[in-house]
């Protein structure tokens, strides 16, 4: 959090603004998808993942990542591959969360299958606790497509703010259309 | 009074400080705390509230009384007071360990699933207990340039607790002691283990389960006693101690039925975590080390399955199909297992058998979380949808 501020201060001070206000579509050619953000969003203007929030990133966030299945995991020795049923992706990237340091008593609420833009996929939710004891829920959309992982993802603080702002990030989930290419 | 005079007392009593400093003596029932010493164990106190928040404690009050019985046979009697010794067992699939000045000791799960009996557990504590004895943390503090910041900081990222840990527990559990308070604590640990009747000829064992595990994990990660150098010090410390030890009557308590009857269930559990990190080679050694002492749980070979499933090869799935069937020979009613078989099944093709063994688990655990996942697999088996 203390980087993100910095490097923003930094950014500003450059005269390049790191925070834009979003809403409506946004299409990402770099990892060939498009979706609905929500309106008046604050989006991280950096990079080809996406990262918006409303109130703060602390207390809720909304982030949309891609990487390739080969690349090692953050936390777990676990690997990715394209053969994987939905469960068995579900049950790598929850360890991969589980494994953190910095997440804290995770509990496990809900793991069902999903669908991304008509790709088959998984929908986990999860409470976890940061070092401050902040208790946080998240809701994790993930599928592999073409050798590639993406997460859909909404953390917010579980007290208020993860219900206020849950059907806005289904509904988000709902208009991710994949580009098609070639 | 000049200004040589003010010299000489300024240099009087820098010397006064440093021999302070270095001629602590052993917390004993005649030892008052000093105050830095009060402050530091004040501070510890507030660093094991945080951990006892952070869902990291790993729950087992017989496995907490066993360990605080090891400890008591450790601790000599001059010690009795102001330090009271117990043991915590942190959910953590690293091998660490590491003592706060009040003497709470916290062991890794990790640790205690890789000893092999009591005698080499003693080591470990022994080492410990002796830290907290001997003032180490004290000693190392008032030797910082920093202390303010020392005390202040709340966020130390590293020591496989991530930022739960605050300064005291990253010194103890991962900078580790200067390397005289090691030998210390490595030749007075040693001497408590062996007056506790424990056979010396474990300890040096206990370092070579953390040597492989580096050389294993080839990468460096925060481990009891340090680095690998560090590692090596240690071992060579306790070949040393034993080498004056053999020449006395050899012989002792090793205890190692008690212990692994102990520890029996943390292997399973550890095994998960070791799992859940993708460290299949060791989780799959300590489910078998188990099933040493326990040749007919179900709960074990479900668990060799649900390893040899996830490392994903033909083969590896192959001989998880054996030990869901052997669970399930064990325990015709245990869901997971059967939910484990029908998975290898409907990867493998085979449909039919796929469905017999979702639907057995499905009746077996109506509630199960996974539930949904289990009825699409079974409705794309019969043909409902592409198969992934």
């Amino acid at each position: 959090m203390k980087k993100i501020f910095m490097t923003s201060v930094l950014i500003v001070a450059m005269g390049c603004a790191p925070w834009v206000r979003v809403g409506g579509l946004y299409k990402s050619d770099a990892h060939q998808y498009t979706v609905h953000l929500p309106d008046g969003w604050m989006r991280w203007n950096r990079g080809d993942n996406v990262l918006i929030t409303r109130d703060g990133v602390e207390l809720q966030q909304i982030v949309l990542l891609r990487w390739a299945i080969d690349e090692p995991l953050k936390h777990t020795k676990k690997k990715l591959s394209q053969e994987m049923l939905p469960f068995e992706i579900a049950e790598v990237i929850l360890d991969d969360i589980a494994t953190d340091r910095e997440v804290l008593d995770f509990r496990l609420v809900e793991n069902k299958p999903a669908k991304i833009g008509g790709e088959s996929g998984f929908r986990v939710v999860f409470h976890f606790k940061t070092k401050d004891g902040l208790r946080l829920t998240s809701v994790y959309y993930g599928c592999i497509k073409d050798n590639w992982f993406y997460g859909i993802r909404y953390t917010a603080a579980s007290r208020y703010y993860f219900d206020k702002d849950l059907k806005t990030f289904e509904k988000m989930v709902e208009s991710f259309q994949w580009v098609k290419t070639g | 009074m000049n200004w040589k005079h003010g010299i000489l007392i300024l240099v009087f009593l820098f010397f006064a400080q440093a021999c302070a400093t270095t001629s602590l003596p052993p917390i004993s029932q005649t030892i008052q705390l000093e105050e830095d010493e009060k402050r530091l164990w004040a501070r510890a106190a507030e660093e094991q509230k945080a951990l006892e928040r952070s869902g990291l404690i790993y729950r087992d009050q017989a496995l907490e009384t066993y360990l605080n019985q090891v400890v008591a046979k450790l601790q000599p009697p001059e010690v009795a007071s102001p330090l009271s010794f117990k043991v915590k067992v942190l959910k953590h699939h690293l091998l660490n360990a590491f003592i706060f000045p009040d003497g709470t000791i916290y062991v890794h799960t990790g640790i205690l699933a890789r000893i092999e009996n009591e005698a080499q557990l003693a080591t470990l504590l022994g080492h410990e207990m002796t830290h907290a004895i001997h003032r180490h943390l004290l000693k190392q503090f008032r030797n910082m340039k920093n202390q303010t910041a020392f005390l202040a900081t709340l966020t130390v990222t590293t020591g496989g607790l991530g930022g739960i840990i605050g300064g005291i527990t990253a010194m103890a559990a991962v900078t580790g002691y200067s390397r005289e308070h090691e030998t210390e604590a490595d030749r007075e640990g040693f001497k408590a283990m062996v007056r506790a009747g424990y056979d010396p000829e474990e300890a040096p064992k206990l370092f070579l389960h953390l040597k492989k595990e580096i050389e294993e994990e080839k990468k460096p990660e925060p481990f009891f006693f340090g680095t690998h150098p560090r590692l090596e010090e240690r071992f060579e410390n306790y070949t040393e101690l034993l080498k004056t030890e053999k020449q006395k009557p050899s012989g002792g308590l090793k205890n190692a039925e008690v212990y692994l009857e102990s520890i029996k269930q943390l292997l399973l559990d550890n095994a998960r975590l070791d799992m859940k990190a993708g460290r299949f080679k060791v989780a799959e050694s300590t489910v078998e080390k188990y099933l040493k002492i326990k040749s007919d749980n179900p709960e074990a070979y479900c668990l060799l399955g649900d390893i040899n499933r996830q490392k994903g090869s033909d083969a590896d799935r192959a001989k998880a199909k054996e030990h869901y069937q052997k669970a399930i020979a064990l325990a015709p009613t245990f869901p997971e297992a059967h939910r484990g078989l029908g998975l290898v099944f409907y990867k493998e093709g085979a449909n039919s058998q796929a469905i017999a063994s979702f639907e057995k688990y499905l009746s077996l655990a109506p509630q199960a979380s996974d539930r949904a996942y289990i009825e699409d697999y079974m409705n794309r088996c019969q043909g409902k949808g592409e198969k992934r």
